[in-house]
């Protein structure tokens, strides 16, 4: 109608595989850099994982500096933050010990009762809970990957299987990566948008690999780098329109939806875009290991 | 209409008419309607609504503690009868250490307990008798205490007038509770922090040297006082009468002594009540709440009615949440909170705002988009996805379930996700429309040679959410069901919607040739 979509062309030939040793060290790095920043900085862990309480109050013009004149006298460690306007503040305490209980949520509302219009939220979490929700997320994540791994090998060769983790486990830590560089807070939702990147990926990686199999029976006599390159090529359009199409909701779930959700659609948007570049960069190459056509030793 | 069976025709129209009409509810939410097909709408979560959720845990160590010390008492009172000497009693995490002065009764002590208890595990070591309580036991008290624990919050909760509570049992010793449009937390946690445990007990005021020496002779404890620490009472360990013979409670008012709670004894309660109270006038009776004193008066008279009242410094809601308490009974073992999320109705609010917005905001780009780079195949994408949306709703308003936060986020996304399948079959048709010119050949051979494309995509992130939904909680289920669902309905839209929206847009345009 506009004729944008010739922008793409139908039959692109651009040589993805040739640029693929450039790709495979700058995801090493990536995965690597990511792996020391989780091991020596780690992640910015909320209350869900690292227990606390948290309170989001709306304020009668009261600065954040007045409120924790208030509070830090009673609590050293307090953190204040403005969120979203200068009007509504969020309090964080750490659990001092085992023994915190619920009695600082009170205690915290008491103190500052009449700065504030509304306690908008306040959130507890014991440190036995915690640390529950940190295993089971973790064995969320694990799960998956392992039921992923499970239906790839089931439709299509093992190799494929492969392939699909080596790019799944990759788009995991390289966005965990991430979050840990730009101090994302790592909360129960971030772990549901691991997850749900985690199908993404191996959505936009399925459906080339469909392509692949699919020429590997076409083209009985193409070399397995020009075959690959193909199936990039062939699935390349509708790849880079999902991925915007998925962008523009997040952007919008980002922009709009809220602060409390912020977190969450940042952590998609990384993880939409890591997803994409690893099922072409990384999936697709990696399937070069392996020999679909033994064959081809013989030419 | 080349091609196209009449049944599918309708069946895809009456599938999208169900997902329209089925929305109806949710869209117009009115919340209070008793109306059968209106009450079919979402249901809002906690953070959407406002409300409190709590995890408690029933703290058992107290219990088996309880128990333990039991047994010292009655170790206690055998030894007495067969003249064994005690040396020492030690009270450990599990069990009972008691330790006699030569070991010529211990065989005796043993035989003559082990019939009063069942449970238990009894050792003889040298001069040193071990009560232990068997894993059987402890499981046994765990399970009744849970259950009554659950009876106790749920009466709790109802007299404190929260409507529709979800109360139900979490693991081996927590109760979950939602509190749906809770507006004050605070006191919630407050009348679930009380064990209400209410005991009558007999004051030793002549006894001066044990409240001196701070060490309660056998038979005897020291309580303090609920508003002054200083001030301590020697009473007899044996209560006269428990909250468990109380009939009723209410907060009341008097002249005099300002808000008091009144009671009233079962006949039982009141004829061990009326006894102790003739038997001991001039003493004073000290009135044990939770292991504090709330008030002592002097027995002036013989109480033989049964009722009465507990006056303290209250005020008129801590009289009538007292009156709560004592009415739903007492606890077996003090509860503990161990996980709060409340959420105000303002935040609630805004977060609807919010996720309305973003979502329509998205759908707006995302259809802007489609016809952008598909022309009139994408207006027709479109209507499949604005449709899609509609089915979302529907199918959580018919099956009753909860929307959250995270919930939005995942219509959100679906939006973004759920053009795939149409797209992958765009796509498709364009490069069959390189291989040849019959239009509904075309279009037949795009849709087909998508199909297991889509099919092997929407699985793989069916997995991903179902397992989310396994091992998530609360508001994160929300996510994956919205998500489930949404890949649920796109899959359908994109198969059955946009390849009848073709074909009839193809028929009556009557087009010679495909260009996308």
């Amino acid at each position: 109608m506009f004729g944008l979509n010739k922008i793409i062309p139908i039959d692109p030939n651009i040589n993805f595989l040739g640029l693929r040793k450039n790709f495979l060290i700058f995801s090493i790095l990536a995965v690597l850099i990511s792996i020391g920043l989780l091991s020596i900085k780690g992640l910015n862990l909320g209350i869900d994982f690292k227990g606390g309480t948290l309170i989001e109050v709306s304020t009668k013009n009261t600065s954040i500096g007045e409120l924790r004149e208030i509070l830090s006298s009673s609590y050293g460690d307090v953190s204040l933050q403005e969120f979203g306007n200068e009007n509504i503040i969020l309090i964080r305490l750490q659990n001092k010990s085992n023994q915190e209980s619920i009695e600082t949520v009170n205690s915290v509302k008491n103190l500052i009762q009449d700065k504030v219009i509304e306690f908008r939220r306040s959130e507890f979490v014991g440190p036995t809970i915690s640390s529950e929700l940190l295993f089971r997320g973790f064995q969320a994540v694990s799960f998956a990957l392992i039921a992923i791994l499970i239906y790839i090998w089931l439709r299509f060769e093992w190799q494929f299987g492969f392939g699909a983790v080596v790019a799944l486990t990759h788009d995991v830590l390289f966005t965990l990566g991430l979050l840990s560089i730009l101090n994302v807070e790592f909360s129960l939702a971030t772990i549901a948008a691991i997850l749900t990147i985690a199908g993404y990926s191996i959505n936009d990686t399925v459906v080339i690999f469909d392509r692949v199999r699919e020429n590997l029976r076409k083209y009985k006599k193409l070399e397995l780098v020009d075959l690959f390159n193909l199936s990039v090529n062939n699935t390349l359009s509708r790849t880079i329109m999902t991925s915007l199409t998925t962008l523009l909701a997040l952007v919008s779930l980002f922009i709009f939806g809220g602060e409390v959700i912020r977190p969450f659609a940042l952590t998609m948007i990384i993880g939409v875009i890591i997803g994409t570049y690893s099922s072409v960069f990384i999936a697709v190459p990696t399937l070069l290991i392996f020999r679909f056509r033994p064959q081809e030793d013989e030419d | 209409m080349k091609n196209y069976p009449i049944w599918k025709s309708f069946t895809v129209i009456s599938l999208v008419l169900l997902g329209i009409i089925f929305a109806i509810p949710s869209i117009i939410y009115n919340e209070n309607s008793e109306n059968w097909f209106l009450k079919n709408k979402i249901n809002l979560g906690l953070d959407l609504q406002g409300g409190s959720y709590l995890l408690l845990e029933v703290q058992l160590d107290v219990l088996y503690n309880e128990e333990l010390e039991n047994f010292s008492d009655s170790v206690r009172l055998i030894s007495r009868d067969q003249a064994a000497k005690i040396e020492q009693i030690v009270i450990a995490e599990n069990d009972v250490i008691v330790t006699f002065s030569d070991i010529s009764k211990i065989k005796d002590i043993r035989d003559s307990f082990f019939q009063m208890y069942r449970g238990i595990s009894l050792q003889i070591n040298n001069n040193k008798l071990i009560i232990k309580l068997n894993d059987d036991y402890k499981k046994t008290i765990q399970d009744s205490a849970i259950k009554q624990s659950l009876e106790i919050v749920r009466k709790r909760i109802d007299e404190s007038g929260t409507k529709e509570p979800l109360i139900q049992r979490s693991g081996k010793k927590r109760i979950l509770l939602q509190l749906p449009g809770v507006k004050d937390p605070e006191r919630i946690k407050d009348l679930l922090g009380k064990t209400a445990k209410l005991t009558f007990h007999i004051v030793d005021d002549e006894n001066t040297s044990a409240l001196n020496n701070n060490l309660a002779p056998f038979g005897k404890m020291i309580v303090l006082d609920i508003y002054d620490e200083n001030i301590k009472y020697l009473l007899n360990k044996r209560a006269v009468v428990g909250g468990e013979n109380l009939v009723d409670a209410k907060g009341s008012f008097d002249q005099t002594e300002g808000h008091a709670v009144s009671f009233r004894f079962d006949t039982e309660g009141a004829q061990k009540f009326g006894k102790v109270t003739t038997n001991n006038i001039g003493k004073r009776m000290a009135v044990v709440l939770d292991g504090v004193v709330i008030t002592a008066p002097r027995i002036s008279s013989a109480i033989t009615g049964g009722s009465g009242i507990i006056t303290g410094n209250f005020n008129a809601q801590e009289a009538s949440d007292l009156a709560v308490l004592l009415r739903a009974g007492a606890l077996p073992a003090p509860l503990k909170i161990v996980e709060e999320r409340s959420v105000g109705a303002g935040l609630g609010a805004d977060s609807i705002a919010a996720g309305q917005i973003a979502a329509i905001i998205g759908m707006v780009l995302v259809c802007i988009f489609m016809i952008l780079i598909y022309g009139a195949f994408g207006a027709l994408a479109n209507i499949s996805l604005i449709v899609n949306l509609f089915i979302i709703i529907s199918l959580l308003g018919t099956i009753g379930a909860t929307l959250t936060l995270p919930g939005i986020a995942g219509i959100v996304l679906t939006i973004g996700m759920a053009v795939d399948a149409n797209v992958l079959i765009f796509e498709r048709i364009k490069e069959e429309s390189l291989k040849q010119t019959k239009v509904f050949q075309i279009v037949k051979n795009g849709f087909d040679r998508a199909m297991s494309t889509i099919l092997d995509a929407n699985i793989t992130t069916l997995i991903a959410s179902v397992l989310l939904f396994a091992f998530g909680s609360g508001p994160i289920r929300g996510f994956s069901i919205t998500l489930s669902l949404g890949v649920i309905a796109s899959m359908f839209t994109a198969l059955m919607l946009t390849n009848f929206l073709v074909y009839m847009y193809l028929s009556f345009t009557n087009k010679k040739e495909l260009k996308l």
